[in-house]
């Protein structure tokens, strides 16, 4: 460690002379400096693309707020990447506070905790790691009003009576979650009849191929949770090709962009409503961490960006056409 | 030690056709017997069923009074009868001495004895007269060297029996002279020998006695000495032989057809330069090494070649690939039939018109006019086979030649290179092909041909270019066209 | 289906050869042998026959016609570039960067019609061009693969491994990690390409058919196709038989690109989209489909009914697991699996 704190010494010591400053005055406000590490995974589908979207919004926002603030962030393929990445933040760019969004909670868990165990402040987005001690905070959009909202919503629709299918994203604990929720509030609600729930991968061709199914086997649905907006595409497509006249509701869910549109203009008598899983909380994290660790506070243990209900009326407000989600 | 081997009323089938019936001989102990037969006469066949490849329909054989039959290699391998195949079963990508002990490889604990193996490989390969270290990958030998090296793996399994199936085919003079040393070797250490060969003056130098098949049966077997080659021919062919050779035309007075000026493939031929006129049969004599192949691989543009002007009739060109030199008119017949020559996996029909297909497809491709160019050419040639239906690795070795001729043939090519044209083929055939030579320089075409049997060139050739490391050493014509004289000026003793 | 006159498909002929050098023996009546032969070159049809009887058990909804063209329809894509990718195998290559293409292709078609769209207005000259911008970077694409594999002498699985993500990042690039949205007008207008009809049955079946009739034909019936097996049965002895190697091989990986192309001006139209999960997988389906349809992987031989017939009984398996709830969701996979190597057993080839 000493050699090599030596050799950074000596590094700030020759661009000090090249910068023709005074000998003490740059080591003195490096010191100061506050090195927010952010790993994430890369832009493969609209929601990461958001999520990459809205970290370099908060790191142009927190650099030109604050001088003293340098964001880095990291964007990776797959889970080991991510953790080679997290090495890298920590012996290389020497960051002091850490925000990830891990790519998967068990193999990360560990690589975090001992980013955490070089006294580094992590903070941890979205998906929860398997030992909680590995993180200082946890911010997450609200998984569960994620399940819970479009149920309620569908089953007042349907005035507590009716068939419904929904459909699944990757077999994930997130994924889970969601389902478990929708399925809480239809146990209050004994006339609506879940008839299936299969997976279509958070994927606008499989959802396509599920409905198309779906339609083949159910004579009478009346609603059809999508559970994501890029799925409610392949949704939409498959009751049109199909000519189906009797669902009368079809819900999504994050409100990505295009759905909103969709939404606030009306074009859709199939859709009535959304609820908000924005990637902008990954906007809110990193600003929420560096704002506390640079007036040297901490953040609550969680943190959760509730998810709410968007209709016609509020759409407005969840719309923004420069990202790309 | 030795070992006795009595067949009894052997038959074989390969679905309908019965290519053995009811075989019968007997083989004494500790002598050298050739067997003789033209292509698909059945010896390959037999001496498959003998060394476990195949099994027999009906009947079978008794090694040392004990009837036997043999379901695998191995199991023949553990009572001593060890094949030679006259086609190489070396896995290219494996060392020379890997492939000695492939399936038999020796161990130390659970770790392979590399050391012990390359050391035992060693021992063999100067046995056989191989001077390459056993390391070496087998891809990077020629033909001869892996000749040699299926030899040194059958005695490296300690064999009782040997079956030997045209093991000089692809060797040099000196070559099958040290073969024929180790052939007596073996026999005074009381190792039994089959010898199947269609080079009868090999016969007579070598074996004790001979068996003659014809079409699947047992026809003679007589001790060698009263036997004149003459004898053996006809035995073999079942008829009077007139001669093998047709008489030479001369070859017309006219410009060169083809004609190479200073041509060079590095590594392999250097500066050589030669011309063919039509109605003229060149050809190349030379050690194996002496690049004659390689020559001609470079003039067709499978491999680089750094120099040279190759005209056809007259006019200056560069022939790229293969296909450029097909559509001059030139094609060429590899020495190497199974990785070079034929579609082994392929239909007769499909192997055929390969080289010529644009005349069977206008655009569409109309199998009923290549059937017919298959019958039309299993007539010319002389291709015996059961089934045109069946795929080409169904023939015997021979036969799978006679399809190769025909091959390279389709395109009525105006010069034609055929490199070891009668290789592994019986006397009969030999003939045959040798009739069908003449006929092709008759109409007018040229014809080159790469040979190692010297009586072959002697008897063919108008003309003989002979070559030595690389370089063109010698053109022979006439009265000089004399073994010796070839054989000087290969070796470079003169 | 395509023609294939028996004595011409290298595969079925080779069941009725003796056995040759190092093989077993054959000594049962020939009738049997061709018998066996005929079966297990039926191998993939037996596998679909048997499952279609299974689903139709497990929900009669299965065997109705608007079921059976709703498969149809979705195995078109697959089974287009399947065609095209037989060839690519047969003549001993690979291709894995075709999900991608077709994602990247989709995605360029997208672009190049909104904006030809907003400068002359939406009207059908625009969706021609679209359609035919697929077909020209779709056969540019594969020249390139061509070109690098004959001339730049690189192994096909590395050249489009290298494709693979270089096409999928560059969508990625162009969508802004979003998805790529056809204008509605044009979506619209372009929207009957897939989900019109002709004579009941929708068009990308249709083309499905033309494709595959087309690809019999000229792997059964033309020099090139001859050429084509030539080069997977031993690329050395066609090149000695003066056989132009590398622009048979060029040509087969532009007609890969080609079926891509189809298969992407088709696949345009139904969602009028391209985001980066475009495609995602479909080089593993495409190359499963071959091998299940009785195509040996080191090439050589090979059948494009069979072919089209492994693509159907893909998309069958998950239509059914659809169609039921016997199954844990979690387990699709594991069924496709389970059939696949069922089928493959079906099929096998006699050593």
């Amino acid at each position: 460690m000493i050699t090599f704190n030596r050799r950074r010494a000596l590094g700030a010591l020759s661009l000090a002379a090249t910068l023709g400053m005074t000998f003490m005055a740059a080591p003195a406000s490096a010191q100061k400096k506050e090195v927010v590490g952010v790993a994430i995974p890369a832009a493969t589908h609209s929601f990461t693309a958001g999520i990459v979207f809205w970290a370099n919004e908060a790191k142009k926002e927190l650099e030109k707020a604050n001088p003293n603030v340098q964001v880095i962030v990291k964007t990776a393929a797959n889970a080991s990447e991510q953790a080679n990445q997290l090495q890298d933040l920590v012996t290389v760019n020497k960051i002091t506070t850490l925000v990830v969004f891990p790519f998967e909670s068990a193999a990360l868990t560990k690589p975090v905790a001992q980013v955490k165990a070089k006294g580094i402040y992590v903070t941890v987005v979205d998906r929860g790691l398997t030992d909680t001690a590995a993180q200082d905070a946890y911010v997450s959009g609200d998984n569960t009003a994620f399940g819970k909202i479009p149920a309620e919503y569908i089953a007042k629709t349907l005035n507590g009576k009716g068939n419904i299918v929904a459909l699944r994203g990757i077999p994930t604990t997130l994924d889970n979650e969601r389902m478990d929720a929708f399925n809480a509030v239809l146990k209050n609600h004994p006339d609506i009849k879940l008839l299936d729930a299969k997976h279509a991968n958070w994927n606008r061709d499989d959802a396509f191929k599920v409905t198309q199914d779906f339609l083949t086997r159910f004579k009478q649905i009346d609603a059809i949770w999508a559970a994501d907006d890029d799925m409610a595409v392949g949704v939409l497509k498959a009751i049109e090709q199909a000519k189906r006249k009797d669902i009368k509701l079809v819900f999504g869910g994050a409100g990505a962009k295009g759905a909103i549109k969709t939404l606030m203009d009306g074009n859709d008598p199939l859709i009535q409503a959304n609820v908000s899983y924005s990637p902008k909380f990954m906007y809110d994290a990193i600003k929420l961490t560096t704002e506390a660790r640079v007036k040297g506070q901490k953040l609550p243990a969680t943190t959760i960006i509730p998810s709410v209900l968007i209709t016609k009326q509020n759409a407005k407000e969840f719309y923004f056409p420069n990202s790309p989600f | 030690m030795s070992l006795a081997v009595a067949f009894q009323k052997l038959s074989k089938n390969f679905g309908p056709v019965r290519v053995l019936h009811e075989v019968s001989f007997e083989l004494a102990p500790g002598r050298v017997t050739g067997l003789l037969g033209e292509n698909g006469a059945g010896k390959s066949t037999l001496m498959k069923i003998l060394s476990g490849y195949e099994t027999a329909t009906e009947g079978g054989f008794a090694i040392d009074g004990r009837p036997q039959r043999f379901t695998s290699s191995r199991e023949a391998e553990r009572e001593g009868v060890v094949l030679i195949h006259q086609e190489f079963n070396l896995a290219d990508d494996l060392s020379i001495a890997q492939n000695i002990f492939l399936g038999h490889e020796r161990r130390k604990g659970w770790l392979l004895d590399d050391r012990a193996m390359n050391a035992a490989a060693q021992d063999v390969l100067r046995q056989v007269g191989l001077d390459a270290a056993p390391t070496t990958r087998v891809r990077e030998l020629i033909v001869a060297e892996k000749q040699l090296v299926e030899i040194a793996k059958a005695l490296s399994r300690k064999a009782r029996l040997l079956v030997m199936d045209e093991p000089t085919a692809t060797l040099t003079p000196t070559e099958t002279e040290r073969l024929f040393a180790l052939i007596a070797q073996l026999r005074a250490q009381g190792v039994s020998i089959i010898y199947i060969s269609h080079k009868l003056d090999e016969v007579e130098r070598i074996t004790d006695e001979v068996v003659v098949m014809r079409d699947g049966r047992f026809i003679t077997r007589r001790p060698t000495a009263e036997l004149s080659r003459h004898d053996m021919a006809n035995l073999m062919v079942g008829r009077e032989l007139s001669d093998l050779f047709p008489p030479k035309a001369p070859a017309p007075a006219a410009p060169p057809l083809l004609q190479v000026r200073g041509f060079t493939v590095p590594g392999w031929a250097q500066d050589v330069s030669f011309e063919v006129r039509p109605g003229e049969i060149l050809g190349f004599a030379g050690l194996v090494g002496a690049g004659r192949t390689e020559l001609f691989e470079g003039l067709l543009g499978l491999r680089p070649a750094s120099g040279g002007e190759v005209a056809v009739a007259g006019r200056t060109l560069r022939l790229r690939n293969p296909r450029d030199a097909a559509d001059e008119g030139i094609t060429y017949l590899s020495e190497d039939r199974k990785g070079k020559g034929l579609h082994v996996n392929f239909g007769l029909r499909q192997n055929l018109t390969l080289m010529n297909l644009k005349r069977y497809a206008r655009p569409v491709l109309s199998p009923t006019r290549e059937h017919a160019a298959l019958v039309q050419a299993v007539e010319d040639f002389g291709i015996r086979t059961g089934n045109l239906q069946q795929k080409a690795s169904a023939l015997s070795g021979g036969n799978q030649q006679k399809l190769a001729l025909a091959r390279v043939l389709q395109p009525q090519p105006r010069v034609v290179v055929l490199d070891e044209p009668t290789r592994g083929v019986d006397v009969g055939a030999k003939r045959d092909i040798y009739f069908l030579i003449q006929r092709l320089v008759q109409t007018g075409q040229a014809v080159i041909v790469i040979s190692s049997e010297l009586v072959e060139l002697i008897g063919l050739c108008h003309r003989v270019a002979v070559m030595r490391a690389g370089h063109l050493t010698a053109t022979l014509e006439d009265d000089m066209l004399t073994e010796e004289n070839l054989i000087a000026h290969a070796t470079g003793t003169r | 289906m395509p023609q294939e006159p028996v004595d011409t498909s290298v595969g079925r002929a080779a069941d009725h050869a003796p056995a040759h050098a190092g093989g077993t023996s054959s000594s049962a009546p020939t009738r049997a042998t061709a018998l066996w032969g005929k079966l297990h070159g039926l191998g993939p049809v037996l596998g679909l026959v048997l499952l279609c009887v299974a689903g139709t058990l497990l929900n009669p909804d299965f065997a109705t016609l608007d079921n059976t063209l709703n498969v149809l329809q979705r195995t078109a894509f697959i089974g287009i570039i399947a065609v095209g990718m037989c060839f690519v195998i047969i003549s001993g290559g690979i291709d894995l960067s075709v999900g991608s293409m077709a994602a990247l292709i989709a995605g360029c078609v997208i672009m190049v019609m909104n904006a030809a769209g907003a400068s002359m207005g939406a009207g059908p000259a625009v969706v021609a061009l679209g359609m035919l911008v697929a077909l020209l970077l779709g056969a540019l694409f594969g020249l390139a693969h061509g070109l690098l594999i004959t001339k730049g002498r690189i192994e096909p699985f590395i050249v489009t491994l290298g494709t693979l993500g270089i096409f999928r990042a560059y969508l990625t690039y162009f969508a802004d990690g979003g998805a790529l949205t056809l204008d509605n007008a044009l979506a619209d207008l372009y929207s009957p390409v897939y989900y019109g009809s002709l004579l009941g049955v929708p068009f990308p079946v249709w083309v499905l058919a033309a494709v595959a009739v087309a690809g019999g034909f000229i792997l059964n019936r033309t020099a090139y196709g001859r050429y084509v097996q030539a080069i997977g049965s031993n690329e050395q002895v066609a090149r000695y038989a003066a056989v132009d190697v590398d622009r048979v091989k060029i040509t087969t990986y532009m007609l890969l690109g080609l079926c891509v192309g189809i298969a992407t001006l088709l696949y345009v139209p139904r969602l009028g989209s391209a985001s980066p999960t475009t495609g995602l997988l479909w080089e593993l389906e495409a190359i499963a489909s071959v091998i299940v349809g009785g195509t040996a992987l080191k090439g050589g031989a090979g059948s494009i009914s069979g072919t089209v017939v492994g693509a159907i009984l893909l998309s069958v398996i998950s239509n059914i697991l659809n169609l039921t709830s016997i199954i844990s969701v979690y387990l699709n996979a594991a069924v496709q699996g389970f059939v696949i190597i069922i089928v493959a057993f079906l099929q096998r080839g006699r050593r």
